[in-house]
Protein backbone atom coordinates (compact mmCIF):
# COMPACT_ATOMS: atom_id res chain seq x y z
CA UNK A 1 0.00 0.00 0.00
CA UNK A 2 2.83 2.37 1.03
CA UNK A 3 4.40 1.60 -2.42
CA UNK A 4 1.34 2.20 -4.00
CA UNK A 5 1.12 5.59 -2.62
CA UNK A 6 4.23 6.51 -2.98
CA UNK A 7 3.91 5.19 -7.04
CA UNK A 8 1.42 7.50 -6.78
CA UNK A 9 3.50 10.55 -5.84
CA UNK A 10 6.17 9.35 -8.22
CA UNK A 11 3.41 9.32 -11.24
CA UNK A 12 2.61 12.93 -10.50
CA UNK A 13 5.72 14.03 -9.85
CA UNK A 14 6.69 12.59 -12.83
CA UNK A 15 4.03 13.53 -15.52
CA UNK A 16 4.40 17.19 -13.92
CA UNK A 17 8.27 17.26 -14.21
CA UNK A 18 7.72 17.43 -18.19
CA UNK A 19 10.84 14.84 -18.56
CA UNK A 20 11.44 14.35 -21.66
CA UNK A 21 12.49 11.20 -21.78
CA UNK A 22 8.97 9.85 -19.83
CA UNK A 23 7.44 11.93 -22.31
CA UNK A 24 8.96 10.26 -25.06
CA UNK A 25 8.15 7.33 -23.77
CA UNK A 26 4.72 7.78 -23.68
CA UNK A 27 4.31 9.12 -27.00
CA UNK A 28 6.14 5.64 -28.04
CA UNK A 29 3.96 3.54 -26.77
CA UNK A 30 1.13 5.59 -28.08
CA UNK A 31 2.51 6.41 -31.78
CA UNK A 32 3.48 2.71 -32.13
CA UNK A 33 0.07 1.50 -30.53
CA UNK A 34 -1.97 3.58 -32.93
CA UNK A 35 -0.23 2.84 -36.04
CA UNK A 36 0.11 -0.38 -35.47
CA UNK A 37 -4.21 -0.59 -34.95
CA UNK A 38 -4.46 0.99 -37.69
CA UNK A 39 -2.76 -1.29 -40.02
CA UNK A 40 -4.61 -4.10 -38.48
CA UNK A 41 -7.59 -2.57 -38.81
CA UNK A 42 -7.36 -1.89 -42.61
CA UNK A 43 -6.25 -5.31 -42.75
CA UNK A 44 -9.13 -6.87 -39.87
CA UNK A 45 -12.11 -5.08 -40.43
CA UNK A 46 -12.67 -5.72 -44.11
CA UNK A 47 -11.32 -9.14 -44.30
CA UNK A 48 -13.64 -9.73 -41.19
CA UNK A 49 -16.87 -8.26 -42.53
CA UNK A 50 -16.47 -10.08 -45.87
CA UNK A 51 -15.48 -14.07 -44.35
CA UNK A 52 -18.49 -13.13 -41.70
CA UNK A 53 -21.23 -12.95 -44.21
CA UNK A 54 -19.33 -15.30 -47.19
CA UNK A 55 -20.49 -18.72 -46.55
CA UNK A 56 -17.64 -20.98 -47.46
CA UNK A 57 -16.51 -24.58 -47.01
CA UNK A 58 -14.83 -25.20 -43.00
CA UNK A 59 -16.28 -21.60 -41.75
CA UNK A 60 -16.51 -23.64 -38.29
CA UNK A 61 -12.75 -24.48 -38.38
CA UNK A 62 -12.09 -21.02 -39.54
CA UNK A 63 -14.03 -19.69 -36.48
CA UNK A 64 -12.05 -22.30 -34.45
CA UNK A 65 -8.88 -21.06 -35.92
CA UNK A 66 -9.61 -17.04 -35.72
CA UNK A 67 -10.71 -17.47 -31.84
CA UNK A 68 -7.39 -19.46 -30.67
CA UNK A 69 -5.25 -16.94 -32.71
CA UNK A 70 -7.08 -14.21 -30.83
CA UNK A 71 -5.01 -15.20 -27.85
CA UNK A 72 -1.54 -15.63 -29.18
CA UNK A 73 1.23 -16.11 -26.82
CA UNK A 74 3.23 -12.95 -27.17
CA UNK A 75 6.65 -14.29 -26.43
CA UNK A 76 6.24 -16.92 -28.99
CA UNK A 77 5.01 -14.36 -31.42
CA UNK A 78 8.10 -11.93 -30.44
CA UNK A 79 10.65 -14.75 -30.74
CA UNK A 80 9.24 -15.66 -34.19
CA UNK A 81 9.70 -12.02 -35.58
CA UNK A 82 12.89 -11.93 -33.91
CA UNK A 83 14.41 -15.01 -35.82
CA UNK A 84 12.97 -13.51 -39.29
CA UNK A 85 13.99 -10.10 -38.80
CA UNK A 86 17.52 -11.13 -36.94
CA UNK A 87 20.62 -9.78 -38.85
CA UNK A 88 21.00 -13.88 -39.69
CA UNK A 89 17.04 -14.30 -40.24
CA UNK A 90 15.90 -14.89 -43.81
CA UNK A 91 14.61 -10.79 -43.79
CA UNK A 92 17.96 -10.10 -41.82
CA UNK A 93 18.93 -7.78 -44.67
CA UNK A 94 16.45 -5.81 -43.71
CA UNK A 95 18.04 -4.50 -40.56
CA UNK A 96 14.76 -3.99 -38.89
CA UNK A 97 15.60 -5.94 -35.98
CA UNK A 98 15.66 -3.87 -32.70
CA UNK A 99 13.70 -0.82 -34.36
CA UNK A 100 10.10 0.44 -33.97
CA UNK A 101 8.90 -0.91 -37.36
CA UNK A 102 9.61 -4.37 -36.22
CA UNK A 103 7.73 -3.50 -33.09
CA UNK A 104 4.55 -2.40 -35.05
CA UNK A 105 5.03 -5.64 -37.33
CA UNK A 106 5.08 -7.82 -33.83
CA UNK A 107 2.03 -6.32 -32.20
CA UNK A 108 -0.03 -6.35 -35.81
CA UNK A 109 0.70 -10.24 -35.38
CA UNK A 110 -0.65 -9.99 -32.39
CA UNK A 111 -3.86 -7.56 -32.82
CA UNK A 112 -5.07 -8.47 -36.35
CA UNK A 113 -6.63 -11.59 -35.47
CA UNK A 114 -8.39 -9.79 -32.67
CA UNK A 115 -9.96 -7.05 -34.49
CA UNK A 116 -10.48 -9.36 -37.48
CA UNK A 117 -11.94 -12.28 -34.50
CA UNK A 118 -14.29 -9.42 -33.32
CA UNK A 119 -15.46 -7.96 -36.45
CA UNK A 120 -15.71 -11.44 -38.02
CA UNK A 121 -18.33 -12.94 -35.15
CA UNK A 122 -20.87 -10.18 -35.39
CA UNK A 123 -20.56 -9.90 -38.93
CA UNK A 124 -21.52 -13.56 -39.17
CA UNK A 125 -24.05 -12.91 -36.86
CA UNK A 126 -25.70 -9.71 -37.83
CA UNK A 127 -23.98 -9.20 -41.50
CA UNK A 128 -26.60 -11.33 -43.33
CA UNK A 129 -29.51 -9.45 -42.08
CA UNK A 130 -28.35 -6.25 -43.06
CA UNK A 131 -26.83 -7.21 -46.47
CA UNK A 132 -30.19 -8.29 -46.96
CA UNK A 133 -32.02 -4.66 -45.78
CA UNK A 134 -29.50 -3.73 -48.23
CA UNK A 135 -30.51 -5.75 -51.39
CA UNK A 136 -34.23 -5.41 -50.63
CA UNK A 137 -34.57 -1.57 -50.16
CA UNK A 138 -32.50 -0.77 -53.37
CA UNK A 139 -28.86 -0.61 -52.38
CA UNK A 140 -26.38 -0.87 -54.50
CA UNK A 141 -23.09 -2.33 -53.32
CA UNK A 142 -21.21 0.48 -51.63
CA UNK A 143 -24.14 1.42 -50.32
CA UNK A 144 -24.95 -2.11 -48.71
CA UNK A 145 -21.11 -1.72 -47.66
CA UNK A 146 -21.97 1.80 -46.09
CA UNK A 147 -25.01 0.13 -44.41
CA UNK A 148 -22.87 -2.71 -43.08
CA UNK A 149 -20.15 -0.11 -41.36
CA UNK A 150 -23.07 2.01 -40.18
CA UNK A 151 -24.91 -0.87 -38.73
CA UNK A 152 -21.82 -2.40 -37.03
CA UNK A 153 -20.10 0.78 -35.85
CA UNK A 154 -20.44 0.07 -32.31
CA UNK A 155 -18.85 -3.45 -32.92
CA UNK A 156 -15.93 -1.65 -35.22
CA UNK A 157 -15.33 0.89 -32.26
CA UNK A 158 -14.40 -1.98 -29.63
CA UNK A 159 -12.26 -3.95 -32.36
CA UNK A 160 -10.72 -0.95 -32.22
CA UNK A 161 -9.80 -0.20 -28.96
CA UNK A 162 -9.38 -3.57 -27.77
CA UNK A 163 -6.62 -3.78 -30.55
CA UNK A 164 -4.96 -0.61 -29.28
CA UNK A 165 -5.32 -1.54 -25.78
CA UNK A 166 -3.64 -4.98 -26.39
CA UNK A 167 -0.81 -3.29 -28.20
CA UNK A 168 -0.33 -0.46 -25.55
CA UNK A 169 -0.48 -3.43 -22.75
CA UNK A 170 1.81 -6.05 -24.07
CA UNK A 171 5.33 -6.25 -23.24
CA UNK A 172 7.25 -9.44 -24.36
CA UNK A 173 6.87 -9.41 -28.00
CA UNK A 174 8.31 -5.89 -28.03
CA UNK A 175 10.62 -6.23 -25.51
CA UNK A 176 12.24 -9.19 -28.62
CA UNK A 177 11.68 -7.24 -31.46
CA UNK A 178 12.38 -4.24 -29.92
CA UNK A 179 15.03 -4.61 -27.20
CA UNK A 180 14.37 -1.82 -24.77
CA UNK A 181 16.55 0.67 -26.43
CA UNK A 182 16.55 3.93 -24.52
CA UNK A 183 15.54 6.67 -26.62
CA UNK A 184 14.80 4.41 -29.69
CA UNK A 185 12.67 1.73 -28.68
CA UNK A 186 11.79 2.05 -24.93
CA UNK A 187 7.79 2.12 -24.40
CA UNK A 188 6.06 2.02 -21.43
CA UNK A 189 5.51 -1.57 -20.45
CA UNK A 190 9.22 -2.31 -21.11
CA UNK A 191 9.93 0.92 -19.26
CA UNK A 192 7.95 -0.55 -16.25
CA UNK A 193 9.52 -4.18 -16.46
CA UNK A 194 13.21 -2.97 -16.63
CA UNK A 195 12.98 -0.84 -13.60
CA UNK A 196 10.73 -3.33 -11.77
CA UNK A 197 13.16 -6.22 -12.38
CA UNK A 198 15.99 -3.04 -10.81
CA UNK A 199 13.97 -2.83 -8.19
CA UNK A 200 12.83 0.92 -8.86
CA UNK A 201 8.88 0.28 -7.90
CA UNK A 202 7.83 3.79 -7.24
CA UNK A 203 8.63 4.84 -11.11
CA UNK A 204 7.87 1.05 -13.02
CA UNK A 205 4.07 1.99 -10.60
CA UNK A 206 4.16 5.32 -11.91
CA UNK A 207 4.29 4.26 -15.58
CA UNK A 208 2.15 1.92 -14.56
CA UNK A 209 -0.26 4.64 -13.54
CA UNK A 210 0.23 6.27 -16.51
CA UNK A 211 -0.31 3.38 -18.61
CA UNK A 212 -4.24 2.78 -16.40
CA UNK A 213 -4.43 6.44 -16.98
CA UNK A 214 -4.59 6.11 -20.97
CA UNK A 215 -6.72 2.85 -20.89
CA UNK A 216 -9.36 4.50 -19.00
CA UNK A 217 -9.44 6.88 -20.89
CA UNK A 218 -9.14 5.36 -24.38
CA UNK A 219 -12.71 3.13 -22.39
CA UNK A 220 -14.49 5.90 -21.21
CA UNK A 221 -14.51 7.55 -24.33
CA UNK A 222 -15.91 4.66 -26.11
CA UNK A 223 -18.26 3.75 -23.07
CA UNK A 224 -19.72 7.36 -23.51
CA UNK A 225 -20.18 6.10 -27.18
CA UNK A 226 -21.70 2.89 -27.08
CA UNK A 227 -24.36 4.19 -24.14
CA UNK A 228 -24.20 7.52 -25.84
CA UNK A 229 -26.86 6.07 -28.22
CA UNK B 1 -44.77 -5.68 -63.13
CA UNK B 2 -45.95 -9.17 -64.40
CA UNK B 3 -43.83 -12.18 -63.17
CA UNK B 4 -43.52 -15.68 -64.63
CA UNK B 5 -42.46 -18.96 -63.33
CA UNK B 6 -41.32 -21.95 -65.03
CA UNK B 7 -40.16 -25.17 -63.85
CA UNK B 8 -38.43 -24.00 -60.46
CA UNK B 9 -36.81 -26.29 -58.46
CA UNK B 10 -34.76 -24.98 -55.28
CA UNK B 11 -32.70 -27.52 -53.29
CA UNK B 12 -31.05 -27.15 -49.93
CA UNK B 13 -28.03 -30.15 -50.08
CA UNK B 14 -30.46 -32.87 -51.19
CA UNK B 15 -33.91 -31.79 -50.17
CA UNK B 16 -35.81 -30.38 -52.59
CA UNK B 17 -37.69 -27.24 -51.40
CA UNK B 18 -39.52 -25.58 -54.03
CA UNK B 19 -40.82 -27.22 -57.00
CA UNK B 20 -43.20 -25.08 -59.23
CA UNK B 21 -43.99 -26.07 -62.38
CA UNK B 22 -45.49 -22.82 -63.56
CA UNK B 23 -46.91 -19.75 -61.91
CA UNK B 24 -47.46 -16.03 -62.65
CA UNK B 25 -47.75 -13.20 -61.22
CA UNK B 26 -49.88 -10.24 -63.19
CA UNK B 27 -49.50 -6.63 -61.87
CA UNK B 28 -52.40 -5.25 -60.22
CA UNK B 29 -53.31 -8.73 -58.68
CA UNK B 30 -52.66 -9.41 -54.91
CA UNK B 31 -51.71 -13.58 -54.21
CA UNK B 32 -51.95 -15.36 -50.98
CA UNK B 33 -49.36 -17.68 -50.16
CA UNK B 34 -50.18 -20.71 -47.53
CA UNK B 35 -49.39 -24.03 -46.16
CA UNK B 36 -47.74 -25.91 -44.11
CA UNK B 37 -44.61 -24.61 -41.59
CA UNK B 38 -41.93 -25.86 -43.83
CA UNK B 39 -44.07 -26.33 -47.13
CA UNK B 40 -40.84 -23.43 -49.05
CA UNK B 41 -43.25 -20.08 -49.18
CA UNK B 42 -40.29 -18.06 -47.67
CA UNK B 43 -37.47 -19.84 -49.74
CA UNK B 44 -40.29 -19.05 -52.90
CA UNK B 45 -40.36 -15.33 -51.78
CA UNK B 46 -36.61 -14.89 -51.31
CA UNK B 47 -35.65 -16.60 -54.85
CA UNK B 48 -38.29 -14.07 -56.32
CA UNK B 49 -36.65 -11.36 -54.66
CA UNK B 50 -33.05 -12.30 -56.07
CA UNK B 51 -32.45 -13.10 -52.31
CA UNK B 52 -31.54 -16.60 -52.72
CA UNK B 53 -30.53 -18.53 -55.85
CA UNK B 54 -32.19 -21.33 -57.62
CA UNK B 55 -30.91 -24.50 -59.40
CA UNK B 56 -33.19 -25.27 -62.18
CA UNK B 57 -35.92 -23.06 -63.63
CA UNK B 58 -36.69 -19.81 -65.56
CA UNK B 59 -38.12 -16.50 -63.50
CA UNK B 60 -39.07 -13.82 -65.76
CA UNK B 61 -39.61 -9.92 -64.81
CA UNK B 62 -41.69 -8.20 -67.63
CA UNK B 63 -39.90 -10.59 -70.09
CA UNK B 64 -36.69 -10.08 -68.28
CA UNK B 65 -34.01 -11.99 -66.04
CA UNK B 66 -33.27 -10.27 -63.02
CA UNK B 67 -30.67 -7.60 -62.62
CA UNK B 68 -29.46 -4.93 -60.45
CA UNK B 69 -32.24 -2.57 -62.31
CA UNK B 70 -34.99 -4.62 -61.87
CA UNK B 71 -34.15 -5.44 -58.24
CA UNK B 72 -34.66 -2.05 -57.08
CA UNK B 73 -38.10 -2.08 -57.97
CA UNK B 74 -38.82 -5.39 -56.03
CA UNK B 75 -38.55 -5.16 -52.44
CA UNK B 76 -39.14 -8.21 -49.68
CA UNK B 77 -40.84 -7.81 -46.02
CA UNK B 78 -39.41 -10.76 -44.10
CA UNK B 79 -40.92 -12.49 -41.56
CA UNK B 80 -38.44 -10.51 -38.68
CA UNK B 81 -37.87 -7.47 -40.18
CA UNK B 82 -34.44 -5.29 -39.37
CA UNK B 83 -34.66 -2.23 -38.70
CA UNK B 84 -31.52 0.13 -38.83
CA UNK B 85 -30.21 1.30 -35.34
CA UNK B 86 -31.57 4.71 -36.35
CA UNK B 87 -34.49 6.56 -35.63
CA UNK B 88 -38.23 5.44 -37.53
CA UNK B 89 -37.83 8.39 -39.31
CA UNK B 90 -34.15 7.41 -40.44
CA UNK B 91 -35.77 3.83 -41.18
CA UNK B 92 -37.66 5.18 -43.68
CA UNK B 93 -36.53 7.82 -45.30
CA UNK B 94 -33.69 5.48 -46.26
CA UNK B 95 -34.65 3.87 -49.40
CA UNK B 96 -35.43 6.82 -50.53
CA UNK B 97 -31.65 8.67 -49.88
CA UNK B 98 -30.06 6.05 -51.70
CA UNK B 99 -32.23 6.51 -54.27
CA UNK B 100 -30.80 10.65 -54.06
CA UNK B 101 -34.62 11.67 -54.11
CA UNK B 102 -34.90 15.89 -53.53
CA UNK B 103 -35.34 15.79 -50.06
CA UNK B 104 -38.54 17.75 -50.20
CA UNK B 105 -40.26 15.04 -51.92
CA UNK B 106 -38.81 12.88 -49.28
CA UNK B 107 -40.55 14.61 -46.32
CA UNK B 108 -43.35 14.54 -48.10
CA UNK B 109 -43.59 11.09 -49.00
CA UNK B 110 -42.14 9.86 -45.63
CA UNK B 111 -45.14 11.80 -44.31
CA UNK B 112 -47.92 10.27 -46.00
CA UNK B 113 -46.54 7.11 -45.35
CA UNK B 114 -46.30 7.05 -41.44
CA UNK B 115 -49.73 9.03 -41.03
CA UNK B 116 -51.13 6.31 -43.37
CA UNK B 117 -49.75 3.59 -40.92
CA UNK B 118 -50.17 5.61 -37.91
CA UNK B 119 -46.16 5.80 -37.16
CA UNK B 120 -46.03 9.46 -36.92
CA UNK B 121 -45.50 9.55 -33.13
CA UNK B 122 -43.18 6.65 -33.31
CA UNK B 123 -40.84 9.29 -35.68
CA UNK B 124 -37.59 10.03 -33.30
CA UNK B 125 -38.13 6.85 -31.44
CA UNK B 126 -34.81 4.50 -32.06
CA UNK B 127 -36.13 1.93 -34.64
CA UNK B 128 -34.12 -1.20 -32.16
CA UNK B 129 -36.59 -0.51 -29.19
CA UNK B 130 -39.80 -0.33 -30.97
CA UNK B 131 -42.34 -3.73 -30.14
CA UNK B 132 -43.03 -6.67 -32.44
CA UNK B 133 -46.13 -4.71 -34.20
CA UNK B 134 -44.71 -1.18 -34.09
CA UNK B 135 -41.86 -2.69 -35.64
CA UNK B 136 -43.81 -4.08 -38.60
CA UNK B 137 -45.84 -1.40 -39.25
CA UNK B 138 -42.34 0.70 -39.73
CA UNK B 139 -40.79 -2.20 -41.80
CA UNK B 140 -43.79 -1.95 -44.02
CA UNK B 141 -43.49 1.54 -44.25
CA UNK B 142 -40.27 1.69 -45.26
CA UNK B 143 -40.72 -0.92 -47.94
CA UNK B 144 -43.80 1.25 -49.73
CA UNK B 145 -42.32 4.14 -49.33
CA UNK B 146 -40.25 4.29 -52.38
CA UNK B 147 -43.38 2.81 -54.39
CA UNK B 148 -41.69 -0.59 -55.36
CA UNK B 149 -43.48 -2.71 -58.42
CA UNK B 150 -43.57 -5.80 -56.27
CA UNK B 151 -43.93 -6.24 -53.06
CA UNK B 152 -43.64 -9.80 -51.05
CA UNK B 153 -44.55 -9.66 -47.73
CA UNK B 154 -43.72 -12.53 -45.35
CA UNK B 155 -46.46 -12.97 -42.78
CA UNK B 156 -46.99 -9.29 -42.42
CA UNK B 157 -49.36 -9.48 -40.08
CA UNK B 158 -48.44 -12.57 -37.75
CA UNK B 159 -48.69 -11.90 -33.60
CA UNK B 160 -50.12 -8.18 -34.32
CA UNK B 161 -53.29 -6.84 -32.90
CA UNK B 162 -56.30 -7.03 -34.81
CA UNK B 163 -56.50 -2.81 -35.34
CA UNK B 164 -53.47 -2.85 -36.42
CA UNK B 165 -53.97 -6.03 -38.80
CA UNK B 166 -56.54 -3.62 -40.22
CA UNK B 167 -54.19 -0.36 -40.79
CA UNK B 168 -51.96 -2.91 -42.51
CA UNK B 169 -54.32 -4.54 -44.94
CA UNK B 170 -56.14 -1.27 -45.85
CA UNK B 171 -52.67 0.19 -46.39
CA UNK B 172 -51.49 -2.78 -48.64
CA UNK B 173 -55.04 -2.92 -50.47
CA UNK B 174 -54.65 1.00 -51.56
CA UNK B 175 -51.28 0.89 -53.01
CA UNK B 176 -52.04 -1.90 -54.93
CA UNK B 177 -54.92 -0.63 -56.03
CA UNK B 178 -53.12 3.24 -56.71
CA UNK B 179 -50.09 1.74 -58.34
CA UNK B 180 -51.12 -1.29 -59.69
CA UNK B 181 -48.22 -2.75 -57.72
CA UNK B 182 -48.01 -6.72 -57.91
CA UNK B 183 -48.30 -8.10 -54.31
CA UNK B 184 -47.19 -11.75 -52.91
CA UNK B 185 -47.87 -12.38 -49.25
CA UNK B 186 -47.70 -15.33 -47.51
CA UNK B 187 -49.78 -15.90 -44.36
CA UNK B 188 -51.30 -18.47 -42.41
CA UNK B 189 -54.36 -16.48 -41.75
CA UNK B 190 -57.28 -18.16 -44.17
CA UNK B 191 -59.51 -15.88 -43.62
CA UNK B 192 -57.02 -12.61 -44.49
CA UNK B 193 -55.75 -14.80 -47.64
CA UNK B 194 -59.79 -14.99 -48.87
CA UNK B 195 -60.50 -11.37 -47.92
CA UNK B 196 -57.48 -9.90 -49.62
CA UNK B 197 -56.33 -11.75 -52.07
CA UNK B 198 -57.61 -12.38 -55.89
CA UNK B 199 -55.63 -15.54 -56.02
CA UNK B 200 -54.65 -17.90 -53.58
CA UNK B 201 -51.84 -20.60 -53.47
CA UNK B 202 -51.39 -23.55 -51.07
CA UNK B 203 -48.11 -24.77 -50.59
CA UNK B 204 -47.35 -28.37 -49.63
CA UNK B 205 -43.59 -29.34 -49.44
CA UNK B 206 -42.49 -27.96 -52.40
CA UNK B 207 -45.43 -28.14 -54.92
CA UNK B 208 -48.40 -25.77 -55.27
CA UNK B 209 -51.77 -28.26 -54.50
N1 LIG C 1 -30.59 -21.88 -45.54
C1 LIG C 1 -31.20 -23.10 -45.46
N2 LIG C 1 -30.46 -24.23 -45.42
C2 LIG C 1 -31.05 -25.43 -45.36
N3 LIG C 1 -32.36 -25.62 -45.33
C3 LIG C 1 -33.16 -24.55 -45.36
C4 LIG C 1 -32.61 -23.22 -45.44
N4 LIG C 1 -33.64 -22.35 -45.45
C5 LIG C 1 -34.76 -23.08 -45.39
N5 LIG C 1 -34.49 -24.40 -45.34
C6 LIG C 1 -35.47 -25.49 -45.29
O1 LIG C 1 -36.33 -25.33 -46.40
C7 LIG C 1 -37.66 -25.69 -46.04
C8 LIG C 1 -38.60 -24.57 -46.44
O2 LIG C 1 -38.35 -23.45 -45.60
P1 LIG C 1 -39.20 -22.11 -45.69
O3 LIG C 1 -38.60 -21.15 -44.74
O4 LIG C 1 -39.28 -21.71 -47.12
O5 LIG C 1 -40.62 -22.60 -45.18
P2 LIG C 1 -41.94 -21.75 -44.94
O6 LIG C 1 -42.99 -22.35 -45.80
O7 LIG C 1 -41.69 -20.32 -45.07
O8 LIG C 1 -42.27 -22.11 -43.41
P3 LIG C 1 -42.92 -21.21 -42.26
O9 LIG C 1 -44.39 -21.24 -42.44
O10 LIG C 1 -42.53 -21.96 -41.01
O11 LIG C 1 -42.32 -19.86 -42.32
C9 LIG C 1 -37.65 -26.01 -44.56
O12 LIG C 1 -37.66 -27.42 -44.41
C10 LIG C 1 -36.36 -25.43 -44.08
O13 LIG C 1 -35.84 -26.20 -43.03
MG1 LIG D 1 -41.60 -18.74 -43.74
Amino acid sequence: MALLMEGLKEALLLLFRFDREVYGIIGLSIGLSFTSTIFSAIIGIPLGLYLGIKPFRFKKTFTRTIYTMMSLPPVVIGLLVALFLSRSGPLGSLGLIFTPTAMVIAQMILITPIILGIVYNDAKQQGPAIKQIGMTLGAGRLQTLKLLITEMRITLLIALVTGFGRATSEVGAVMIVGGNIKGHTRVMTTYIAMNSSMGNYAVAISMGIVLLLISFMVNTILYHYVTGE
Amino acid sequence: MNIQVTNLIKKYQDKTVVDMNSIGFLSGNIYGVTGDNGAGKTTLLKILAGLESHDLGNIVYNDQPLGPSLMKKITYLSQTPYLMRSSVYENIIYPLKIRNVDSKIIERKAFEIMEELQVAELRDQLATQLSGGESQKVALARALVFDPEVLLLDEPTASIDPATIEIIEEAIKKRNKLQNMTIIMISHNIDQVKRMCDEIIYMKKGKRI
